[in-house]
């Protein structure tokens, strides 16, 4: 019997179908890929990229949308900074409850501040692999993709991020997307690198040696 | 091979057979036969309309976007008989996960007083279920407070928290195509009624483990009951604070005897339940 932060006499119930059985199941390895960048950067593009790259594989993903999540989960959060906080917190939590399922969980949100990341980071030592979209503000900007570069500006939403709230840029991650030679990679051959960093990981396939 | 795409909450899959009362739901003017012509994965197909069935997270139709893919939701129009729907289908959804799976995503909803036996139950539908091939995780009530609900006490808003929250967590997984089996006292009707509420009819699969209280005070697996007796734990499901049972739910699962029912026998109920409803193959 433990006290975990304010819970008391909670107990860790043991069930006997465990990851690496799910994961034999499913013949891939479970973990987060934390897609995080500015708005507007293609973070929700690049992960319905990847989820169907892997669908067409055979292997089963999840997006866990930042947007998505504040409809649900997370309606009773803002975007103060420790609303923002505890955002990242449950999304954390949640996408290291669908990695312990196996399944490749695909968080898409900007994430803004290092130490939150960090924090998911921890929660998944050996299973989190970070995706930076690295695209200037300006390309942002201009793409404004739900129109709230605009509002911001015109000072209608305060706090946004990269305008008046900071964004904290990874400073060592497993995967870095920019432009390359001026150009804005595709969807596609974004999730491509994704899938094939997966793949050299091991991701893609069930863990042979502890069977 | 059906091409299966998103509109909305709703997705459908073009097939052989006919599809009925679709007018009016979507506000398209769709009916059955419909000849409809639309693009799935970049490309062009015509085809007749079918089932149609709730995608599950996107709470809007008509082209209304959440922002929840970040992708523009589809712009819909009607001309004369044919629908020309144009979308770009965004991501995989819930019943390619399924077909992936060969199974329906779901949530199985395990209610009852401390000592009723729910995780044993949780346990050990998720042995059969797995060994029948069916991908399932369980949300245990002790095990998400150590980690998403490491926050919350169990002062009667905490707990309608802890409820609400594996209620949304639940909904995810049900939607990723998962038998998501959450074993929880839930004690306060209109709490798991919210959860109900979540899903779409039929996937809130709600398991009432009907033991009266002597019984599990007499097993008290945890010690809990004897604390709650001694007066070192308040607010204690059962001793000092109610325990409020389904009115109505799917399955009751009623021990009454000393010899408790073997938690394999209580789970082939349920997995009978989940097979008569189709729940174990894809659609």
């Amino acid at each position: 019997m433990s006290t975990v932060g304010n819970s008391t006499n909670i107990f860790w119930h043991e069930c006997p179908v465990g990851k690496s059985e799910r994961q034999k199941l499913l013949n891939q390895k479970g973990c987060v890929v934390w897609i995080t960048g500015l708005s507007g950067s293609g973070k929700s593009t690049l992960a319905c990229s990847l989820n169907r790259e892997l669908y067409s594989k055979g292997k089963l993903s999840y997006v866990l949308d930042g947007d998505n999540l504040r409809h649900g989960l997370n309606k009773d959060l803002g975007f103060k900074v420790e609303d923002r906080t505890e955002n990242i917190r449950r999304v954390g939590e949640v996408a290291k409850l669908f990695a312990d399922s196996g399944l490749i969980c695909i968080a898409s949100l900007i994430s803004p501040y290092r130490k939150d990341r960090d924090a998911c980071r921890a929660l998944l030592p050996e299973s989190f692999i970070e995706v930076f979209m690295n695209m200037p503000l300006e390309v942002c900007e201009a793409r404004d993709a739900k129109g709230l570069y605009k509002l911001a500006r015109a000072g209608k939403i305060t706090g946004f991020t990269g305008i008046d709230d900071p964004y904290e840029p990874p400073l060592k991650c497993e995967i870095e997307l920019s432009y390359k030679d001026g150009v804005c990679p595709t969807p596609v051959a974004m999730a491509g690198k994704v899938v094939s960093y997966l793949e050299e990981k091991g991701f893609l396939e069930e863990d042979k040696e502890r069977n | 091979m059906p091409a299966i795409c998103e509109v909305g909450s709703w997705g459908f899959g073009v097939t052989s057979e006919g599809l009925k009362g679709l007018k009016g739901k979507l506000g398209l003017g769709i009916g059955a036969g419909n000849v409809v012509r639309f693009e799935a994965r970049g490309k062009r197909n015509v085809g007749q309309v079918l089932a149609l069935e709730r995608g599950g997270m996107r709470q809007h139709v008509n082209g209304k976007g959440d922002g929840s893919q970040g992708e523009n939701l589809h712009q819909i129009s009607t001309v004369g008989n044919s629908t020309n729907i144009k979308w770009h289908c965004c991501s995989v959804g819930k019943l390619d996960r399924e077909g992936l799976l060969n199974q329906k995503g779901c949530v199985i909803w395990i209610t009852g007083l401390s000592g009723s036996g729910k995780s044993t139950l949780a346990c050990a539908l998720s042995r059969e279920l797995h060994s029948r091939g069916k991908l399932t995780y369980v949300l245990d009530g002790d095990n998400v407070r150590h980690g998403l609900n490491s926050d919350l006490t169990f002062k009667p808003e905490d707990r309608a928290e802890n409820i609400r929250r594996i209620g949304e967590v639940a909904k995810l997984f049900s939607d990723a195509g998962i038998i998501c089996i959450a074993s929880l006292i839930s004690p306060y009707r209109k709490d798991r009624a919210a959860c109900r509420a979540l899903l779409p009819e039929g996937d809130f699969i709600e398991v009432f483990l009907d033991v009266p209280i002597h019984v599990c005070e007499q097993r008290d697996p945890k010690g809990l009951y004897k604390l709650a007796r001694a007066g070192k734990i308040r607010g204690f499901t059962g001793i000092d604070d109610a325990y409020e049972p389904p009115v109505s739910c799917e399955i009751v699962l009623k021990e009454e005897g000393r010899e408790a029912t073997p938690p394999r026998e209580l789970a082939e109920q349920v997995i009978s339940y989940l097979y008569e409803k189709g729940y174990l193959h894809a659609q």
